[in-house]
């Protein structure tokens, strides 16, 4: 947990006072016809790529904001959004 | 031993004798030894014994890159003594001997290499499978350095700090204070570690001048005090680096003297820009018996004479391939050391200037010549030197071998900011092909050798680090390059390894004994790259992590297999030996205590921690609750429960926010009324439960367990982040306190301090009020019945907790109303069959498995978390399920957490119990359990294995139904 991370709100803070919330996959899908291997792989599957990953994190010790940020998971920092993305 | 006087790089002060105790007897040391310095001055010359043959081994490379001089101090095994400062009356043993390290009775273990091959614990001793326990006893024995009493405890002091930086320096030496003070000079914040107690590096204890007119020593002289009134740079000295991560993060720890005020410090950098000087050391020699005591790194020897003050021995030889080997042997022959013989394996190459000094003093040269052999039974008395191809060879006889391949970088910093490293041909060193942004190397560990290269590679990175961190030098920095440029290179280092032969006792490795044989054996077994040999062999695993072996295992496999050099394997945090204490830190108990804790205490409270709180568990000093206990179910009492979460939700969607989270519906919530309410995470576990109440417009307040109320805000807004509700959650916890007035007379207490209504029929179970207590104390109150008696729960401003709680424990004296534990609290819920979640509830419990189905609401608008887990989980029969059990045995109570078996032959596991108590007004041993759907029908009868008798008896116990007291609930509704 090295790595420093950039609140949206507070700026660059130390890493330690964020928590991880998983890959950015989206709203949770919705609606009756969802089979449970559905709902499985959106919780429990991932897609764990090495390179960089949008992910969920949370300024636990900050001001509790939850954001998606881009990290390199091969290097474990920050970086800037991908060409296309935002 | 006398030491030198007249020294100008002595660091020791020889007017001031530091006492200690080696092996019982009364030693002597002086200001500024080490532990290993003050036992080779007392004559010391066999430190320790080695792991697996019991070699004698000695001092080697002083900066602890191995196990040879590991000993116990002050009952702390392994001990680093080279780098430890040596304090009075330090009681200091030999390790890994039986006898002594003198005559080690286990000495014959040297002798059965032969039946002791690499990868021999792998491939022995664990078959027939009967065997094992027994022979892992002895390899157990055998294997790790130094023992500890099992009762032993770490009396030292831990601290532990967090500076930042714009520039990290790591290395004191002329490169890092040249980098330093370049930095400092654009107005950055510079931090310098540096190892050993003094800044100087390899200049400190050196005369030579290298062409130039101030002597090395006195250069890093002038260069530390620049460094010392430069107030942008804050010096680290005795500090190591152990770690180093990404965003350029270094961790240190500093190892204290008698005047800091701790004996560890664990320092963590954040810093901007990190700059690695952290030089070479000697990369050592393989020769037959290359690790016998008096054999030892020139750079060793030479600091013994220039930094100690001490004569590592009388004659003399030297085996080299490097010039700085040249300097120590003319150094400490000018010293009085008699130097019989110098080989160096370079044939030419050499500093034509030293060579000339050599000659000058009739000093016999061998250049293409190296050691091939150490003679002595436990130290050296003869070296055989040996001609690099031919294999002509002389011996001579002498107490002291100075032998080293050559330098080596020591770039393991760099490794951990870099990764891979590659070999340079030029060097012959490894190092990184890339740099990460803002990473720097500088000095000897580029494999600069020439005095003012080194300076000057210091002053570029310094530049380079300051411009990198933003300062205005960029033109500065390539100024400093182009200066750089004009001077030396990196010299062309020697790869040279041995001699051919067997290698029967050349030691790549000290710590594990690994020879040359054993990587040849290792290579034999097809582990062809130095990663696998090192798993194989052990090479390099021990505490040294590499220091030694590190360079030339990759060399020897490059050489043995034919192959281009491979690369060393890879470097992990932590660079040195850390006590783990170290790492804990300070250890304080960083915890809350509750406003009434004083209070509590005054009245005999027992504390344990929950969660990051302090709790009263018990109210007697033997931890017997049972008349706690009877006092609320005959009378009345009152618990501080301030420690539960309590949280405020407000705004225009505070509504759909609980719906999201609670399984049940919160729309639902009648004025005045209490919702029981359970969260469950996405697999339909409960992770909380609490009650909601609605107090205004869009306005609610809820509870937590203690353990959750950290997290719920996380909780939340995490399952609501793709929403755009609109709502404000507040958490009130440490703001609000909580007591629990319960017991059939509480009613009779509170009436004496409100002048609300209070009466059942006002204010009836399940319901909360809004009023006053006398002084006008603000209170929100709800009936609730967890303990299963009459019972209100107060919620007070944290403020006024002391005020309320003197209050009721005088409006209850006459009614002998005393306050009760968590621990009661716990049978007095037991008896009720209300669960506490993380007692009666684990990972994988979800709410259907607690009987607690009806918390969850399967018709509403916004779907809860957890509701898709719930609706498959409904219809698996083989769940285990909350079961209500009583004991056969109305006095043995199992512990919590006991495994149930079923009563067939194969006793298979079928669950396990939550909470169990002996209740007295049961009048039995009763507790929950989760056990397998099958096994949950009254009467079923289990058997407990409790863990602490024979395998083969259990306990016996039956399905009974819950609640186990007052199963209508008639009592809390009084
Ligand atoms: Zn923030």
């Amino acid at each position: 947990m090295s790595l420093l991370i950039q609140c949206p709100i507070c700026g660059r803070r130390n890493g330690y006072e964020f928590r991880y919330g998983g890959e950015d996959k989206g709203p949770y899908p919705d609606g009756p016809s969802i089979s449970p291997a559905q709902w499985y792989d959106y919780v429990h599957a991932n897609t764990c790529r090495a390179g960089v990953v949008r992910e969920w994190w949370c300024h636990r010790q900050g001001c509790g904001l939850w954001f998606t940020l881009f990290r390199d998971t091969g290097t474990n920092v920050q970086v800037s959004a991908p060409e296309g993305e935002q | 031993m006398k030491r030198r006087l007249s020294l100008p790089t002595r660091r020791v002060d020889l007017q001031r004798r530091i006492p200690f105790f080696y092996k019982k007897r009364t030693c002597y040391g002086v200001k500024g030894d080490t532990i290993a310095t003050a036992l080779y001055a007392s004559g010391v010359r066999i430190f320790g014994r080695s792991l697996k043959y019991h070699r004698p081994r000695g001092l080697y490379s002083m900066d602890g890159e191995c196990s040879n001089t590991m000993m116990t101090v002050d009952g702390v095994p392994n001990v680093r003594t080279e780098t430890t400062l040596l304090r009075e009356d330090m009681v200091i043993e030999e390790q890994n001997v039986l006898f002594s390290a003198r005559n080690d009775l286990l000495g014959f273990m040297d002798r059965l290499d032969r039946f002791m091959p690499a990868g021999f614990y792998y491939e022995s001793l664990h078959k027939p499978a009967i065997l094992w326990p027994m022979a892992a006893k002895m390899v157990r024995k055998a294997a790790g350095l130094g023992h500890i009493d099992p009762g032993f405890r770490f009396s030292g002091i831990c601290d532990e700090i967090y500076p930042a930086a714009d520039v990290c320096v790591i290395g004191g030496g002329p490169a890092g204070m040249s980098a330093a003070l370049a930095a400092a000079a654009s107005g950055m914040r510079v931090i310098l570690l540096e190892a050993r107690p003094w800044l100087g590096g390899s200049f400190d204890y050196r005369l030579y001048a290298a062409g130039e007119t101030m002597p090395l020593y006195e250069q890093a002289g002038e260069l530390s005090s620049r460094v010392a009134s430069n107030g942008g740079i804050r010096v680290f000295t005795r500090t190591a680096m152990v770690g180093g991560y990404n965003d350029n993060l270094v961790t240190a720890v500093t190892e204290g003297t008698p005047e800091d005020p701790f004996d560890y410090r664990y320092v963590e950098i954040r810093t901007k820009s990190v700059i690695v000087a952290t030089g070479a050391r000697e990369r050592p020699l393989l020769f037959e018996n290359n690790e016998r005591p008096g054999v030892m790194q020139p750079d060793c020897a030479l600091r013994l004479a220039r930094t100690y003050g001490i004569l590592p021995g009388r004659d003399a030889v030297f085996s080299v391939g490097h010039d700085f080997g040249l300097e120590a042997a003319l150094d400490l022959s000018d010293l009085g050391v008699s130097v019989r013989a110098v080989a160096d394996v370079r044939k030419d190459g050499h500093d034509p200037a030293l060579l000339e000094e050599i000659h000058r003093r009739n000093i016999a040269f061998f250049p293409g010549w190296a050691a091939a052999l150490a003679e002595g039974n436990k130290k050296v008395n003869s070296v055989r030197l040996s001609q690099i191809g031919t294999g002509r060879s002389r011996a001579f006889s002498c107490d002291l071998l100075a032998a080293a391949a050559g330098h080596t970088p020591a770039c393991e910093p760099l490794a951990l900011f870099c990764g891979r490293l590659a070999y340079n041909e030029t060097t012959g060193y490894f190092l990184p092909g890339k740099y990460p942004p803002g990473v720097f190397a500088a000095g000897r560990v580029l494999g600069l050798e020439a005095p003012t290269s080194i300076r000057a590679s210091g002053e570029w990175a310094g530049h380079e680090a300051a411009a990198f961190c933003g300062a205005d030098c960029h033109a500065a920095a390539k100024d400093a390059r182009k200066a750089l440029d004009g001077l030396p290179g990196p010299h062309a280092g020697s790869n040279w390894i041995a001699h051919p032969g067997p290698g029967r006792k050349r030691f790549v490795c000290f710590d594990e004994d690994v020879t040359e044989k054993n990587v040849r054996q290792a290579l034999a077994r097809g582990f062809d790259v130095p990663e696998l040999i090192k798993r194989f062999t052990a090479a390099g695993t021990g505490p040294g992590q590499g220091g030694i072996s590190g360079h030339n295992l990759p060399l020897l496999v490059s050489a043995l297999t034919k192959k281009n050099a491979a690369v060393p394997t890879t470097v992990r945090p932590p660079l040195r030996p850390v006590l783990l204490s170290a790492y804990a830190g300070n250890g304080r108990e960083m915890t809350k205590k509750t406003p009434v804790h004083e209070a509590q205490a005054k009245q005999g409270a027992v504390f344990r921690r929950v969660g990051s709180w302090h709790r009263a568990r018990y109210f007697s000093a033997d931890l017997d609750v049972t008349e706690e206990v009877a006092n609320v179910r005959s009378n009345v009492g009152i618990l501080d429960a301030s420690t539960l979460g309590c949280f405020r939700i407000f705004g225009p969607d505070a509504l759909s926010a609980l719906q999201r989270v609670y399984a049940g519906d919160m729309s639902a919530i009648r004025d005045g009324r209490i919702k029981y309410a359970a969260m469950c995470n996405h697999d339909g576990c409960v992770i909380d439960d609490g009650v909601v109440i609605r107090t205004g417009t869009n306005d609610y307040r809820f509870t937590t367990s203690t353990g959750r109320a950290g997290e719920t805000g996380e909780w939340i807004r995490y399952h609501t982040r793709f929403e755009k509700w609109d709502f404000h959650l507040v958490n009130l916890t440490d703001g609000t306190g909580v007591i629990n007035l319960a017991g059939p007379r509480a009613r009779d207490v509170l009436e004496k301090i409100t002048d609300a209504d209070i009466s059942n029929e006002a204010f009836s179970f399940g319901s909360w009020r809004a009023f006053r207590l006398a002084g006008g104390i603000p209170v929100t109150c709800m009936r609730l019945g967890f303990v299963g008696e009459l019972s209100f729960e107060l919620n007070i401003p944290a403020s006024f907790m002391q005020a309320a709680w003197d209050m009721l424990l005088e409006a209850g004296r006459d009614m002998a109303l005393r306050p009760f534990g968590v621990e009661a609290q716990n049978v007095l819920r037991l008896e009720k069959g209300h669960v506490i979640l993380g007692q009666e509830s684990e990972q994988r419990t979800n709410l259907l498995d607690l009987n607690l189905g009806f918390l969850w609401s399967r018709n509403k608008d916004i779907k809860p978390v957890g509701a898709d887990a719930l609706g498959q989980a409904e219809s698996d029969p083989n769940r285990l399920t909350l079961t209500g059990i009583r004991m056969a045995d109305t006095h043995a109570v199992p512990p919590d957490g006991s495994v149930i078996v079923n009563n067939a032959a194969d006793r298979r596991v079928i669950g396990y119990i939550g909470t169990i108590r002996k209740s007295a007004a049961v009048g039995a041993v009763v507790g929950m359990a989760l056990v397998e759907g099958p096994y949950t029908r009254e009467g079923t009868r289990l058997a407990i294995y409790d863990g602490h008798s024979n395998m083969n008896v259990f306990q016996h116990a039956t399905v009974v139904r819950m609640p186990f007291y007052d199963p209508e609930g008639e009592r809390m509704r009084i």
